[in-house]
């Protein structure tokens, strides 16, 4: 029997991980708070930690977390630095 | 070897190839497959789950687009996958009778049936587990197409087409008399999240599915003109862990003229037109979009809502503006309004004689909607206005602004009794006997009347606070 099927059947290419770095130090790290309830205390923290690393850290945060950030924003971050952790929900 | 034909394929993971550059210079092992062979199915999660292999393995499935998909999908293949439906020009030249059969191109060696030790030793791979050995089936190339197959409500439910209830099979005809002329290609937009093009064509498909008549799709396309515009925030109320349903209200002759219901029982079962239109949409947003509840879409408990709300306004019961008046419209335009919500509430109150009381018992209602001590709220309620209590509005001589300015003014309380909890950094900020409000904004409270005309029960929408979702109006167009 023939359908018409309601999917949009085209599959994106599946992006492989970028390698994990062998250590931190002398790395930049950004810290993306996504600006949800206590997210930049947890970043806070992690910043420390990283620092204790001897990472490098910028941080950015999203206008709004039900929002995704846009291509600008995520750009400017991949232009800068080599590694990002997301502060994501509370 | 034998000499390949020289056809383009669809491809799953790109765009069509022809058979000699998919496998120039490579050591390549086709296995052939179809959907409806459990040993194929076996033999594809079993390979999707091995490692790293010595030969490049490619899934050849005697099916149409749809059905490679959907088998590939059902195990899990992350190799590339062909579709290679009838008339199995592939399958012929390389005389597949079976399948699976692994043929590695190039050389006189083939698998047929599942055979794990086989396998190992053509693959270089560990294919650890049983059963080691399983007889196939027969290929469609030598038996051609089954001749009942599934059931066809049964093959709705196996390909994932449905939000949960039968639905109605989307055959070719019946899409096509849902289109009803209108271009098949014509795209509305892409859908959050997964950003599935939402052609009139796949739209036509939902609304079929969701067991909508011809005569509604001009709503359906509203609908989803609404749902995709970016201040709705569709990508945000896919994914969020909110219950986050959408209510759709229809105003103007649509109303009418498709037999929508705005009076009794307006917001429940019973009525084809209001329970398949919010239905399609939720496809749309579910299908097309890849709003799977617990995939992409991340409900903690989901919501009633979900499965769809339509409704229309009853405009005749009502002593006010109608909604889509209120939005800019003209009253004999027929129009679809998006809300993003929370499950109604709803809010009985037969004792109120004066309008300030009754805006009150509407508006304290609402006060522990989203969270109790979440004050003030940043989206919209929805109140659903029953005519009964409508009409004590209007004799009162009240209009929609003036019970909007009181419930506002009546829903306060003293910061002090709202710092515990889920609380907002306002309730924190302020001296202890500041009074904060419900809401952020009068305009946050809309107003539709429906409902029958006995019964002093009205409801509310909650918000999906947080979110920035904006009510979204659509003009119907009936054109083609």
């Amino acid at each position: 029997m023939e359908y018409v099927t309601p999917f949009d059947e085209r599959v994106r290419e599946p992006v492989a991980h970028a390698p994990r770095p062998e250590d931190l130090c002398g790395r930049t790290v950004a810290l993306l708070d996504i600006n949800k309830a206590r997210g930049a205390e947890f970043l806070d923290r992690v910043e420390e930690l990283l620092r204790e690393h001897g990472a490098d850290t910028v941080r950015a945060a999203k206008p709004s977390f039900s929002r995704p950030a846009t291509g600008e924003q995520i750009a400017e971050i991949a232009r800068g630095v080599g590694l990002v952790v997301e502060a994501l929900a509370d | 070897m034998s000499v390949l034909p020289d056809v383009a394929l669809e491809r799953l993971d790109g765009p069509p190839v022809s058979i000699a550059d998919l496998f120039a210079g490579e050591r390549v092992v086709l296995v052939f497959v179809h959907g409806d062979c459990p040993t194929s199915l076996l033999a594809l999660r079993r390979l999707a789950a091995a490692g790293d292999s010595a030969a490049r393995l490619v899934c050849v499935a005697e099916e149409d687009v749809v059905g490679a998909a959907r088998l590939a999908r059902r195990a899990g293949v992350d190799f590339t996958t062909l579709a290679a439906p009838a008339p199995y020009e592939l399958s012929r030249t390389l005389g597949i009778e079976t399948v699976p059969t692994a043929v590695l191109l190039g050389a006189d060696e083939r698998i047929v049936g599942w055979d794990a030790d086989a396998y190992e030793r053509l693959l270089g791979v560990e294919l650890p587990g049983e059963p080691r050995l399983k007889p196939g089936c027969g290929a469609r190339s030598i038996e051609g197409e089954p001749a009942g197959g599934l059931d066809e409500l049964e093959d709705m439910f196996e390909r994932g087409w449905t939000d949960g209830l039968p639905v109605v099979p989307p055959t070719p005809e019946r899409v096509a008399a849902m289109l009803g002329g209108r271009d098949p290609d014509r795209s509305l937009g892409r859908v959050p999240p997964a950003h599935g093009e939402a052609t009139l064509e796949r739209v036509a498909s939902c609304a079929v599915l969701a067991g909508c008549r011809p005569a509604y799709f001009p709503v359906v396309v509203a609908a989803v003109e609404a749902a995709l515009e970016p201040a709705f925030n569709p990508h945000g109320l896919a994914v969020t862990t909110q219950p986050a349903g959408v209510v759709a209200v229809v105003n103007g002759p649509a109303r009418e003229r498709l037999g929508l219901n705005g009076g009794i029982g307006a917001l429940g079962p019973g009525n084809r037109a209001n329970a398949t239109i919010g239905r399609a949409l939720r496809l749309v947003l579910t299908l097309t979009g890849g709003a799977a509840p617990g995939a992409l879409d991340r409900s903690t408990l989901g919501s009633p809502l979900k499965v769809g709300v339509c409704f229309a306004e009853n405009e005749e019961a009502s002593p006010w503006q109608p909604l889509h008046v209120e939005h800019g419209f003209d009253a004999d335009a027929s129009t679809v309004t998006l809300v993003a919500a929370d499950a109604p509430l709803s809010i009985s109150e037969h004792r109120s004689r004066t309008p300030e009381e009754l805006a009150a018992t509407l508006g304290w209602a609402a006060a522990a909607t989203w969270s109790p001590f979440w004050w003030p709220m940043d989206d919209t309620s929805l109140y659903v206005v029953c005519p009964e209590h409508s009409a004590l509005f209007a004799a009162a001589g009240w209009s929609k602004e003036r019970l909007r300015e009181a419930i506002y003014e009546a829903v306060v309380r003293p910061a002090r009794e709202l710092q515990r909890g889920e609380t907002t950094p306002t309730v924190w900020a302020s001296g202890p006997d500041e009074l904060i409000h419900k809401w952020t904004d009068p305009e946050k409270i809309q107003f539709v009347v429906a409902g029958g005309e006995a019964g002093r029960f009205s409801a509310v929408f909650g918000p999906c606070d947080g979110m920035g979702t904006r009510p979204i109006t659509k003009e119907i167009s009936w054109s083609t």
